[in-house]
């Protein structure tokens, strides 16, 4: 005898699955840029990766910045080989760089406060340059804060040797923060047609 | 590349709630205190897991072998000192200590990419968080998998176009901007297109979820996740 219940359909309102949609990308962009990188002179590999984080922040604020790193990590954790050279799992996460991957999801979020000062994210271009550069060397600050004691925990390695093992990176990092504030600075057109 | 592969093991057949509560079980047991016995006994489980899944360690070697590199870096520069006696054994030792509990968790992690297909995990995510967030978060992760590949030839088509242009000759910053720019923008529209094939297709709170069913071979591993947790509680405590 087939059934008479009926469940009613509970839609998802259009400015969620608008943002829903928006942090996919943004994750799978991070999932992307992580495996890119261009040689600089002397075979220097300049990765991408930070910006994807960079732009999450930016353009889809605190809230659905943090849930799209948040749904890059789970990806990775699931098993997809999204984080740097192609590495999956509880294991990578649990391995010497996992810190830097919890880094990220606070960074998104942080970048989006501090750049818009509020929870709902505003017009990229509306963005003065300073507060996109604050709101980048926050997020930088806390990639760092997570990343560089939990490298120092998982080696067995004193906090300031781990830090001056790092050290090097935070001057491409501080590069690519000067090349995002550039973009947010420059105008960026085609960024303004999206909210 | 270490992916999920079809397959009849008992891990296969495991509920993926069962793999995951196993996992995050077995290295708190690792994170705690490190005597040898105890690292050759998380050795043996890991080794355990991938025999189990049918998976041989070489593969688990190829995949992970940029961890493993970062791992073997790091009693080497605990040992180096910036004088005389320029190498120490103690702080290496101390180190290597520390990195070796990692590789038996990666084992158990590898076991289960390779066999647990995205969907479960999905499935597993969305039924054992509550509410909307849950549900966002399970929809999310099958979405941003299944959006990888179509980003990534994004990016090839953007990295081609750029070069067919003589772009890389370019200054890094000229390069880097654009390519950034591009890759945003493209991700938008597309954004703007899945949001648009949501909603076409009456995108719901309450959607059919995949089914999940615990079995008999869960519970013996779900006694040994509670016991790992137990152990670990107890080392904390230090009883």
């Amino acid at each position: 005898m087939a059934s008479n219940q009926v469940e009613s359909i509970d839609l998802v309102d259009g400015q969620t699955v608008r943002q829903l949609s928006a942090a996919v990308m943004f994750a799978a962009l991070t999932a992307v840029l992580a495996q890119f990188s261009i040689d600089l002179p002397g075979g220097v590999p300049f990765s991408f990766q930070p910006f994807a984080v960079f732009f999450a922040g930016l353009v889809l604020g605190p809230v659905w910045g943090g849930f799209s790193l948040t749904l890059y990590f789970l990806v990775g954790l699931a098993g997809a080989p999204v984080f740097s050279n192609a590495g999956a799992g509880v294991g990578y996460v649990l391995g010497p760089t996992g810190g830097f991957l919890i880094g990220f999801v606070v960074a998104a979020a942080l970048i989006g406060f501090v750049a818009h000062r509020s929870l709902s994210p505003g017009p990229i271009e509306e963005l003065s340059p300073i507060s996109a550069a604050v709101a980048l060397l926050a997020g930088l600050a806390v990639i760092y804060l997570a990343g560089v004691p939990w490298l120092a925990s998982v080696n067995g390695l004193p906090l300031t040797r781990a830090a001056s093992i790092m050290a090097p990176f935070v001057v491409g990092d501080l590069i690519k923060i000067g090349l995002t504030v550039g973009i947010v600075a420059g105008g960026n057109e085609l960024l303004a047609d999206w909210r | 590349m270490l992916t999920y592969t079809p397959g009849s093991t008992i891990v296969h057949r495991l509920d993926p709630r069962t793999k995951l509560a196993f996992q995050f079980a077995f290295a708190l047991v690792a994170f705690g205190t490190l005597t040898l016995p105890r690292l050759v006994g998380l050795f043996v489980i890991g080794l355990g897991c991938l025999h189990l899944a049918d998976l041989s360690i070489r593969a688990v070697l190829r995949a992970y072998w940029f961890v493993l590199v970062v791992l073997a870096l790091g009693p080497l520069i605990a040992a180096i000192t910036l004088g005389p006696p320029w190498l120490r054994l103690d702080p290496a030792v101390v180190s290597l200590r520390s990195v070796a509990r990692i590789v038996p968790i990666l084992f158990v992690s590898a076991a289960y990419i390779h066999a647990t297909p995205i969907r479960e995990t999905r499935a597993a995510i969305q039924r054992t968080l509550p509410g909307r967030v849950g549900q966002l978060l399970g929809v999310g992760v099958a979405l941003t998998f299944r959006y990888v590949p179509v980003i990534r030839a994004d990016l090839r088509r953007v990295r081609d176009a750029i070069r067919a242009r003589n772009g890389d000759t370019r200054s890094l910053r000229e390069r880097s901007q654009r390519l950034t720019v591009l890759m945003v923008v493209r991700a938008l529209r597309r954004s703007d297109q899945l949001a648009v094939a949501l909603q076409a297709r009456c995108f719901a709170w309450n959607p059919t979820l995949p089914r999940l069913r615990f079995s008999r071979i869960d519970l013996p591993v779900w006694g040994l996740s509670i016991g790992f947790v137990a152990f670990a509680a107890i080392d904390l405590l230090g009883f």
